[in-house]
């Protein structure tokens, strides 16, 4: 198949992708018995991950509260600072950044590790020692993401609120009962956290975890290939959750 | 480990390469090849750089698939195995990397414990013994705690080597096991080898540059170059062969049947000078 054109080249790339996917998926019940593998990663992308998530989550929602309530301020509304952000936070900025930045502290840490692997013929080590490496490389590395991703999703919405909280309450005097009573009354479980936090970080973390082991399984074995792979990851990881949140959020609504 | 020794009466030839036709990025690297590999036995294959020797072993373990010609494994056709079926046939056979390919995340010790936990349920203190074993036998008990980036390139492949033989598998492939090795390791290594195939019988197939070596070991020589065995026989045979290629080959000459220079235009014209006026 000619694969000069970058449309065609890219499209393969999703398909190969895609058949790497349901090679995962046949996989897992193989890799069940790797489970402590599986614990390691979790800790790896998901532990590891908590420092730049929670500080990351502070910061928006800080920023969220101060240009909340200069805008809502022209109207008389800055007890709605509370509701807005949380809203916010739980729809869009809590699974989009967290994704983003997941993509750029797990995602590239994963594509990195297995190429490198590759490329000092670990994997294949693996194949000679009748050790399915998909099963035992990728498929840990694939769930740690999936499951990860919600939970660094609920800790970063939690730190986006209380940062929404700091500058609106303890910074700029809006009630702490209104802040906080708003805020119940407007958000809904399903529509906001459930559609919102839930879907949309399990949806992002199977996708960017997926692309970041296939970019370090299938990439060249040399030094070039892994750094290309490793921007491969950012790049497309950014690109599908950015498409895709916008997907579903079309069909959540 | 599996018991799977054939039932059948034992084919003398362990490996059997057929007609064995490779052709890479346009290049032939194998021109209906033909090899027997003898059960019980050491046997080298030698032959000059590029000419397809580690890509003989990828066929042999089923990582490759030649374009022609087939490989009998113990009595299995490697091509047209299925995946389980290869695993189990690997699960018999060791194979030392040229680069070790010792997994960064673990030191030593679960280095060479990976294949036992992998596929057998022995209790830890027969693990433990038993890969405490293989280290005395490479002389790195006492690097057991070690993680592969603390060792020297030397001490890599030894772990590698007692990887490759913590089953005391049926078939062991070494890839280059001499090189970075000091005198001291290489005699030992090669005294390892010598051990295994003696006490075990376990057929070894050794990819190696290092004539003395090999032919202190070696029961068989085979030497390919131009993707055929261009001449065969024990290290004594092949030394006094006499051909043009083990002339140039062991006697390390640039001119001969193989080419010193990789394939190029003409020289002075590369270096600017006039066509026949250099």
């Amino acid at each position: 198949m000619r694969r000069d054109n970058i449309v065609l080249r890219s499209l393969a790339q999703i398909g190969d992708c895609a058949l790497f996917l349901l090679r995962i998926l046949a996989a897992i019940p193989r890799s069940l018995r790797h489970v402590r593998e599986t614990v390691r990663q979790l800790w790896f992308v998901g532990a590891m991950s908590l420092i730049i998530i929670m500080v990351c989550g502070l910061f928006v929602g800080m920023v969220l509260g101060l240009q909340l309530y200069d805008v809502l301020s022209i109207f008389g509304g800055t007890s709605a600072t509370g509701t807005v952000v949380a809203i916010a936070i739980y729809r869009e900025l809590g699974p989009v950044v967290t994704a983003l930045l997941f993509a750029g502290r797990a995602g590239t840490s994963i594509t990195a590790e297995i190429g490198l692997m590759r490329a000092t013929d670990q994997i294949a080590a693996m194949e000679m020692m009748a050790v399915d490496p998909i099963a035992y490389v990728a498929v840990p590395r694939f769930l740690a993401g999936v499951i990860a991703m919600p939970l660094l999703c609920c800790v970063f919405c939690a730190l986006g609120i209380f940062g929404g909280h700091l500058v609106g309450v303890s910074w700029l005097g809006i009630d702490n009962g209104t802040f906080w009573s708003n805020m119940t009354a407007s958000v809904e479980l399903v529509k906001d956290v459930i559609n919102g936090v839930l879907w949309k970080s399990v949806v992002f973390g199977t996708v960017v975890s997926l692309i970041a082991v296939f970019q370090g399984y299938t990439t060249p074995p040399t030094s070039e290939g892994v750094a290309y792979a490793t921007t491969r990851t950012v790049v497309a990881s950014s690109i599908a959750i950015l498409a895709l949140d916008f997907v579903l959020t079309a069909f959540l609504m | 480990m599996t018991d799977s020794v054939s039932a059948k009466p034992e084919d003398s030839t362990l490996v059997r390469v057929r007609g064995l036709t490779t052709v890479l990025n346009g290049k032939k690297v194998f021109d209906a090849l033909d090899m027997d590999i003898p059960r019980g036995k050491i046997t080298a294959i030698m032959g000059p750089s590029g000419t397809g020797k580690t890509t003989l072993l990828k066929h042999i373990t089923g990582q490759m698939r030649g374009d022609a010609g087939e490989i009998v494994v113990d009595g299995q056709n490697v091509s047209s195995l299925s995946r389980e079926k290869l695993f189990e046939l690997r699960e018999r056979i060791g194979y030392l990397f040229q680069n070790s390919a010792l997994l960064t995340d673990f030191d030593v010790f679960e280095n060479v414990a990976f294949p036992l936990r992998q596929h057998t349920k022995l209790p830890e203190v027969l693990i433990r013994n038993i890969v405490l074993t293989k280290l005395q036998a490479v002389g790195l008990r006492g690097a057991a705690a070690l993680l592969p980036a603390e060792l020297s390139g030397g001490m890599a492949r030894r772990v590698a080597l007692a990887r490759a033989i913590v089953f005391d598998p049926m078939l062991i492939l070494y890839d280059e096991p001499f090189v970075g090795l000091d005198p001291i390791a290489l005699n030992q290594v090669l005294k390892l080898i010598r051990t295994l195939n003696q006490t075990l019988g376990i057929t070894s197939v050794l990819v190696a540059h290092e004539l003395e070596a090999i032919k202190r070991v070696a029961d068989h020589i085979y030497l390919i170059a131009n993707g055929k065995v261009v001449a065969q026989g024990d290290p004594k045979t092949i030394a006094n062969d006499g051909s043009p290629w083990t002339r140039q080959f062991f006697g390390g000459e640039a001119d001969g049947p193989v080419p010193f220079q990789y394939p190029a235009g003409d020289y002075a014209a590369s270096l600017g000078f006039p066509r026949g006026n250099p």
